[in-house]
């Protein structure tokens, strides 16, 4: 399902805005299909297999998954680096809580309305964001995810006067007969990252999707070849936050909890996002997914790696992070690609390209 | 006009930190093209470091072995830890290492040292009352105003840190050779510079300079504990950008702006009472839109 | 990609997800089944146990009490993790001295085990989900001490629903004695609005016409506090002269201490917490501004104190536990069993006994085993009648004619405090004047919209 591109960066020359797509190996899409079956067995399974505070991991592996893919978007394919993308995951968050706690609307309906709020805030920020470029715009975007929850605290009062919203436990109940609330959490979540999975897929592939990879290769050659600079990037930017909206719409019905209770819990997030999307492999559209579970996975076993130091566990979450960019600088889809064009004796297929600040330098 | 100015001193002492924090960044970026997000818990370590010795030897002394620690071990983080990562050219894989190494860092000292919050012996004039730990910091009266010894000092620091660094990279074939590699990695090699040794001096020199500001601005606080430089660094980053990343002057300049304006706006604006970060967020933005480069950064002419 | 894959795996999906859905079979034991009803005693109890998804009239199996609790261990709030310390010493040694606590003639050992949150509420709320399960009484009997007004919110309504309890929640915010959640309850810190109605008790006395300089947190602790505080000065001649807010984590308050000492105000009443509350006091008098000073329990500790030094010199607080740093107390039975027997059953290696969250922490369990015992029944709903049925019980390192008294309608537990003033040189708080007595007057002098949000 993945595709592969030319790294314009390495490639001397006019730069080429169409991706190159090696035939695919007969073996490697037998593969493919096998995993992809297997993957979608086991997602589908789970629920009915694991008691419910694991599906509540899961499902938290879940939402995570569909906010690296709306970094993805923007960071992965179309250069723009984010780390204020928990900003957005707020908004839908509290989009969601606002509405079904204060409102009294269906938890389900504040879905997309959450994601429509999150994309208005992305086209706002990504505005300046035509002239904020590299590293100004990462900044601007850190700036972002500080500032949300003081506006949460200003301005949000739950009970208490808490900055913390909450569902009553009817708001999210099971829509569906013989699932429990924790199974159809679950679903819903893993709709949605279907949804978004394919219409990432459906983008990438299209002429936008083309667009986005040339703008991060070479913004100058784009434009001089005609494609719309300011749209393609402000639009990238909304797509890329609606995705986070949604995010964190469903982590409202999953935690139970939309709160600006800590200063650092959404510059946290957006580091979350990009970790994720790195580690699975930025710029494929599988990457975010595998990313999100590796994370999950990390985070739980580090917290009770040490038995009796819990003090530790961010030194050896980070530890691990680092240790997984050194062992797989392209991400655990980079790796597996390389495994698997290895095993088919097939030349590795060109490296995925990520870029950064420095691209853009100053 | 008393109070005017009070807070304008507040603001200052502010904007020097921030400042401080902000010239460490840019160093680094300027001489390596990273951003370190990593920075502020580097320096937060070494400050632990200069705490522990200074129980044993003069306050300067404590920090001077602390500066020598931090270089080193800023070298060391390079070479081991930044470096094969670079080589693998994913630039967005030397963030992950930074946010790393920021989540590692921070959590170090409180296992070393323990959560609870200490205090650091104050290098410059201070009194001490009974029930004090380590005194107050004695104040100059200037008029109405009376001006932290603390403020004197950072700002006498960073005047010296700016000319040291202004010599070094306008005035030595090293800064040349420094300013060079973190342009054009590549064709600096080509022309037989050292890229390897410069980007380690690189890292060496910033983690140095927070060595000595992190000692300084834990000095200047009431108490510090592991989140020291973190409420810090969102400030200095803003700084850092307002000046324009690459610049020694913007650093400083801008840490006073958003100092001075984080100041004043407490106590003249009260709806950005508790959402003061708004401020140097619309500041960035502001000037960015005029001068995309910053305030003190230079254009850059991209080839197609 | 060609059409037909995709195709086949869309189908082969379809296929898979009517296979799954008609073979539900997950493990009953952890599928929620409705049922309870029961109430406690003969349907006097005036706890609402018809929505119970698991019946907390079901005693105890075994002889094992299970606690389960969430609080920081890492990050930049780990120090709080010292609480724990105290009340794990307590229930170690009732389990090895007095072989378990008894309730309703039987004896039960009482196990913990706790998760590291963060101090993050979601976090929270995912390690008491996980660490309660269903609910069943084999895994968890209730929370135990979770730290933090937002994540015992956070946790209520789910505890609610299977009404498992949430026992004494650390925190001083009268948000947890909203009657529309009787099973989560605060523990014995005393309530912010207490904190500040004392206060303005005091000013009424000793300063009738004080103009008073706020400093609060951004958020819903500062907010008890200056809502409290307003309350309480309704109709006296003590007005506020201003409010300044700062974030919380904040370090540094200088620019709002200038802007305070520039009003002039004779009282300071600083509701600033961690850091920002000892800053707050140097800053006051590097600006040359000493007026009459009250600091937030919150920040009557060592730490904080000690890194105010000289600058706290006669500022006030309240507190209702014994103080393990003033000598006073070093022949009091109480001081001297927790002295002893605090170090002695400490879970870690290096206890230290003179911070004041640890012998608060000794306290709750020491409170919590006194609830145990008077409990009619093993179950649920007993104990938490137990805890809401208190008259004036003593333990752990209450202060001397001090105790805990509630009720079904007076939900909160450390309602009378001690003034103190802190001495610079000795490094302590010493006793100030007779306590002030507010017992089972919380909910009137606190604003109705500090306790549930609405108002």
């Amino acid at each position: 399902m993945t595709t592969t591109r030319a790294s314009g960066r390495e490639q001397a020359g006019p730069a080429t805005t169409t991706p190159i797509r090696p035939p695919i190996d007969p073996k490697v899409r037998g593969l493919r299909i096998v995993v992809g079956v297997v993957a979608a067995a086991a997602a589908l399974y789970a629920p009915f297999y694991f008691p419910a505070a694991q599906n509540k991991v899961l499902s938290q592996a879940l939402y995570l998954a569909i906010a690296a893919m709306g970094l993805n978007l923007l960071t992965g394919f179309n250069g723009q680096v984010s780390i204020g993308h928990g900003a957005f995951f707020g908004v839908g968050a509290f989009t969601s809580g606002l509405l079904v706690v204060k409102q009294g609307w269906p938890y389900e309906a504040t879905i997309p309305v959450a994601a429509l709020v999150a994309a208005v805030v992305g086209l706002l920020v990504g505005f300046p964001a035509l002239r904020v470029r590299g590293l100004y715009l990462a900044l601007v975007t850190l700036g972002l995810a500080v500032l949300f929850p003081q506006l949460g605290q200003k301005y949000v009062k739950g009970s208490g006067g808490v900055p913390l919203l909450q569902p009553s436990l009817t708001d999210t109940k099971s829509l569906l007969q013989g699932l429990a609330d924790d199974q159809y959490a679950y679903y819903l979540t893993l709709l949605v990252l279907v949804i978004v999975t394919l219409l990432t897929w459906s983008l990438v592939n299209s002429r936008a999707g083309r667009a986005m990879v040339a703008v991060r290769d070479q913004e100058l050659a784009a434009a001089t070849v005609g494609v719309n600079l300011a749209q393609v990037k402000v639009l990238t930017f909304a797509i890329s936050a609606a995705y986070a909206g949604a995010a964190g719409s469903l982590s409202f019905m999953i935690d139970r909890v939309a709160d600006a209770t800590n200063p650092v819990i959404y510059f946290q997030r957006s580091i979350e996002f990009l970790v994720a999307m790195v580690v699975g492999g930025a710029a494929t559209i599988t990457g975010p997914i595998v990313g999100a579970l590796a994370v999950v996975l990390l985070r739980r076993n580090t917290e009770q790696l040490i038995e009796g130091k819990p003090i530790l566990s961010p030194a050896l979450f980070g530890a691990a992070l680092i240790a997984i960019v050194y062992v797989l600088p392209e991400g655990i889809i980079g790796g597996v690609r390389r495994l698997t064009s290895r095993v088919t004796h097939r030349p590795p297929p060109p490296s995925t390209l990520t870029t950064t600040t420095s691209d853009t330098s100053v | 006009m008393t109070l005017f100015l009070q807070q304008l001193v507040n603001g200052i002492g502010n904007g020097v930190v921030y400042g401080a924090v902000a010239l460490a960044l840019v160093l680094i970026y300027r001489t390596t093209g990273v951003l370190n997000f990593a920075q502020g818990e580097m320096a937060l370590f070494t400050t632990y470091l200069a705490w522990k010795f200074a129980r044993s030897v003069p306050v300067a002394a404590a920090i001077a072995l602390a500066f020598v620690i931090g270089f080193v071990g800023g070298a060391i983080i390079e070479r081991v830890l930044i470096r094969p990562v670079e080589e693998a050219r994913s630039p967005l894989n030397v963030v992950i290492v930074t946010l790393g190494l920021f989540l590692g860092i921070n959590a170090l000292p409180q296992l070393i040292f323990g959560t609870d919050s200490q205090q650091m012996p104050k290098p410059w004039p201070s009194d001490a009352a009974p029930g004090d730990v380590v005194g107050t910091t004695r104040a100059v009266k200037v008029g109405a105003v009376s001006v932290s010894w603390a403020v004197i000092a950072l700002a006498l620091m960073m005047v010296a840190v700016c000319a040291l660094l202004w010599l070094l990279f306008q005035k030595t074939r090293l800064g040349l050779a420094l300013r060079a590699v973190a342009s054009n990695p590549e064709s600096s090699r080509l022309v037989g510079i050292n890229a390897g040794l410069t980007l380690m001096l690189g890292w060496a020199l910033s983690a140095g300079l927070g060595a000595i500001v992190g000692p300084l601005v834990a000095a200047r606080s009431t108490g510090f504990d592991a989140s020291l430089m973190q409420g810090v660094l969102v400030f200095a980053f803003s700084a850092a950008a307002l000046g324009g990343f690459d610049s020694v002057l913007g650093a400083v300049v801008g840490g006073l702006v958003v100092g001075i304006a984080e100041a004043l706006t407490t106590q003249y604006v009260d709806p950005l009472n508790g959402i003061e970060v708004l401020l140097p967020l619309l500041l960035i933005l502001g000037v960015l839109l005029i001068r995309p480069n910053g305030l003190f950064g230079r254009r850059t002419v991209e080839r197609v | 990609m060609t059409r037909s894959p995709t195709g086949r795996l869309v189908a082969v999906l379809l296929a898979l997800v009517l296979v799954a859905a008609s073979c539900s079979k997950r493990d009953s034991s952890n599928t929620v089944t409705g049922g309870g009803g029961g109430t406690g005693n003969n349907g006097q109890s005036s706890i609402d146990t018809s929505n119970c998804s698991v019946d907390p009239t079901k005693p105890i199996p075994g002889n094992t009490i299970r606690l389960v609790s969430s609080f920081p261990q890492s990050g930049l709030t780990a120090a709080f993790s010292e609480i724990a310390d105290g009340w794990k010493a307590y229930f170690k040694m009732v389990n090895t001295e007095q072989g378990g606590v008894t309730i309703a003639g039987k004896k039960y050992k009482i196990e913990t085990k706790d998760k590291d949150d963060t101090y993050d509420p979601a976090k929270t709320a995912s390690n008491i989900s996980d660490l309660v399960g269903s609910g069943s009484l084999d895994s968890v009997f209730g929370a135990f001490m979770v730290v933090g007004t937002a994540g015992n919110l956070a946790i209520r309504q789910d505890l609610a629903a299977k009404c498992v309890p949430d026992f004494f929640a650390a925190t001083g915010s009268p948000a947890l004695g909203d009657p529309s959640f009787p099973w989560a309850i605060g523990a014995t810190n005393p309530p912010y609005t207490v904190e500040v109605k004392a206060f303005a008790e005091y000013l009424k006395k000793n300063k009738p016409n004080a103009r008073v300089a706020v400093l609060a947190q951004d958020d819903d602790f500062g907010t008890a506090y200056i809502d409290g505080f307003n309350q309480a000065i309704k109709g006296t001649g003590i007005k506020v002269a201003k409010v300044e807010k700062y974030k919380p984590g904040a370090v540094d308050v200088g620019t709002q201490i200038t802007s305070l000492a520039a009003t002039k105000a004779d009282a300071f009443l600083s509701g600033g917490t961690l850091l920002a509350c000892p800053d707050s006091l140097k800053k006051a008098v590097a600006a040359g501004w000493r007026p009459l000073t009250y600091v937030s329990g919150t920040c009557a500790s060592k730490t904080l104190m000690g890194l105010a030094g000289s600058a706290g010199d006669k500022a006030l607080t309240t507190t209702n536990l014994e103080d393990p740093l003033n000598p006073k107390w070093a022949n009091d039975p109480a001081m001297k069993e927790y002295r002893t027997k605090a170090k002695q059953y400490s879970p870690v290696a290096n206890l230290d006994l003179t911070n004041g969250i640890v012998a608060y922490g000794w306290t709750q369990g020491a409170l919590f085993v006194k609830a145990l015992q008077a409990a009619k029944a093993p179950t649920r709903l007993a104990v938490m009648e137990s805890v809401y049925n208190m008259n004036g019980v003593r333990a752990g390192l209450l202060r001397p004619g001090f105790s805990i008294t509630t009720s079904q309608n007076d939900r909160y537990m450390g309602e009378k405090v001690q003034f103190g003033r802190y001495n610079a040189a000795k490094g302590y708080f010493e006793d100030l004047g007779s306590p002030e007595d507010f017992e089972g007057r919380t909910a009137s002098i606190t604003p109705k919209a500090v306790i549930t949000g609405n108002g």
